[in-house]
């Protein structure tokens, strides 16, 4: 018998450690999740955007010679499109952490914003296309076509630095 | 329309026909090869340039929408109250379809309306009181061309003493007086271009310069930037100081912003900016781009926030 309880107790202890885990598991992902690091995971993957299109536009003006680079750049950029949908939660707003310049109007006109985001979506397909072909006087006509749609969103959806 | 009349008379002899035709295709506009060819460097098609060059579209149009298009504007919050720019689409009721040449000139260049009343300054008529006879007759035969608008005008939402419309009068009196543009014989011809862009057509400085009490302009301080810029935006220094201005740009940069929307770190333009360059600058040519930035990177630093 007494063996028995000690089994059980085991179990129930085991028992009791996953709960906790799982709890505590859970609550980190929460934590992981907060509005603050939704922001600032969000602000990496424009940067990186930002980065790739500094780069193309670099050679464009031509102040380096990496034409063959502006490709791999835009291929960068063509994926980032695809998961710009995903870095809006609304908990990622204003109102969950206020160092965003995100405006509110995201959420309150998902329909407007999530056109912007398939403008942006077909023109960095289109533009990556265009980079593939290597005719810089075409590519440089492209980017002012992504541009247009980077200021799509920007205009309407992103507050102006102070 | 016109041309399914021939067509629906069987009967009717050849001649007739092709004649009847013909007339529809000229009405139409543009529906003979031989008057479209012509009409490429004509007087329409370069003033369409025009309204591009002199930033007329983001202003007037208060949405991207085709029938929205030159038919009234979205508001523009100055300190002063929300202006809202009229239709100038060539309907009679509510545009200016009305209108003689002779009124337009004398908006563009003395900022009077054609009952005699003077505009406010909200309407950039100081600039555009410079552009050349030709690009104003240009302008004027393309606005003919778009399709009205049948939108009525929004009156402005102005304070008082701002919404005493005859105070305009005493306004220009203070401080308005036609300007045209001299080239200056010492630069050359990108900066002379560039200057008549910025200056006139491309009103810049209507945004970026602060202004005093009374709207005005401060000459001094041309370019350096509004701290109170429309709807209560700032609008950033464009004088080439490399501490407040864009000292640090290149002409390359800049050209390449005009017609990307895109800052030498990646970035992209937002806010009025954004319209600027989506309904003008990027739709110049390479070489007025190239101008533009010529004579702003050529301007006096002035060293403002």
């Amino acid at each position: 018998m007494l063996e028995r309880e000690a089994v059980y107790d085991m179990n129930r202890i085991i028992a009791a450690l996953a709960v906790g885990l799982a709890l505590g598991l859970a609550a980190q992902g929460a934590a992981a999740q907060s509005p603050e690091n939704l922001v600032k995971y969000r602000q990496s993957v424009m940067k990186a955007i930002g980065g790739h299109t500094g780069a193309i536009a670099a050679v464009v003006k031509g102040e380096v010679a990496y034409g063959d680079h502006v490709a791999g750049h835009a291929r960068g950029i063509k994926e980032m499109s695809l998961i710009v949908a995903d870095i809006f939660p609304p908990e990622s707003g204003p109102d969950g952490f206020k160092e965003t310049r995100a405006l509110a109007k995201i959420w309150a006109e998902p329909d407007k914003f999530k056109e912007a985001v398939t403008a942006f979506r077909k023109a960095a397909a289109d533009f990556a296309e265009v980079a593939e072909g290597g005719d810089m006087a075409a590519i440089g006509d492209g980017l002012g076509a992504l541009g247009k749609s980077c200021g799509g969103c920007h205009k309407p959806f992103r507050a102006e630095k102070e | 329309m016109a041309p399914a009349t021939p067509r629906s008379r069987g009967f009717a002899p050849p001649l007739l026909t092709v004649t009847l035709l013909l007339a529809a295709a000229f009405a139409a506009g543009g529906g003979c090869a031989a008057a479209a060819q012509e009409a490429a460097d004509g007087p329409v098609s370069r003033g369409e340039y025009i309204l591009r060059a002199a930033g007329c579209v983001a202003c007037h149009s208060r949405s991207k929408e085709e029938e929205a298009f030159l038919a009234g504007g979205p508001a523009l919050k100055t300190p002063f109250g929300t202006f809202y720019a009229p239709n100038i689409t060539p309907d009679p009721e509510h545009g200016i379809g009305a209108w003689s040449e002779g009124d337009f000139r004398r908006a563009l260049r003395h900022g009077q309306a054609p009952d005699g009343a003077a505009y406010y300054p909200a309407f950039p008529y100081p600039a555009y009181s410079g552009m050349t006879d030709s690009d104003v007759g240009d302008l004027w035969a393309y606005l003919r061309t778009v399709p009205p608008g049948p939108r009525a005008d929004r009156p402005h939402e102005l304070g008082f003493p701002f919404d005493l419309r005859v105070l305009n009068r005493v306004w220009q009196w203070l401080y308005f007086a036609p300007r045209r543009f001299a080239p200056d014989p010492e630069r050359d011809e990108a900066w002379n271009r560039g200057a008549y862009l910025v200056r006139h057509l491309g009103h810049c400085a209507e945004c970026h310069s602060p202004r005093g009490w009374l709207g005005a302009l401060d000459p001094a301080r041309e370019l350096a930037g509004n701290p109170e810029g429309p709807d209560g935006k700032k609008v950033p220094n464009i004088t080439p100081h490399r501490e407040y201005g864009i000292g640090g740009w290149s002409e390359t940069d800049l050209a390449f912003f005009f017609k990307t929307g895109f800052l030498p770190d990646g970035d992209v333009a937002g806010g009025a900016m954004e319209d600027v360059i989506r309904e003008s600058t990027s739709k110049l040519t390479d070489q007025d781009r190239t101008a533009l930035a010529a004579y702003l990177m050529a301007l006096p630093p002035l060293a403002l926030e």
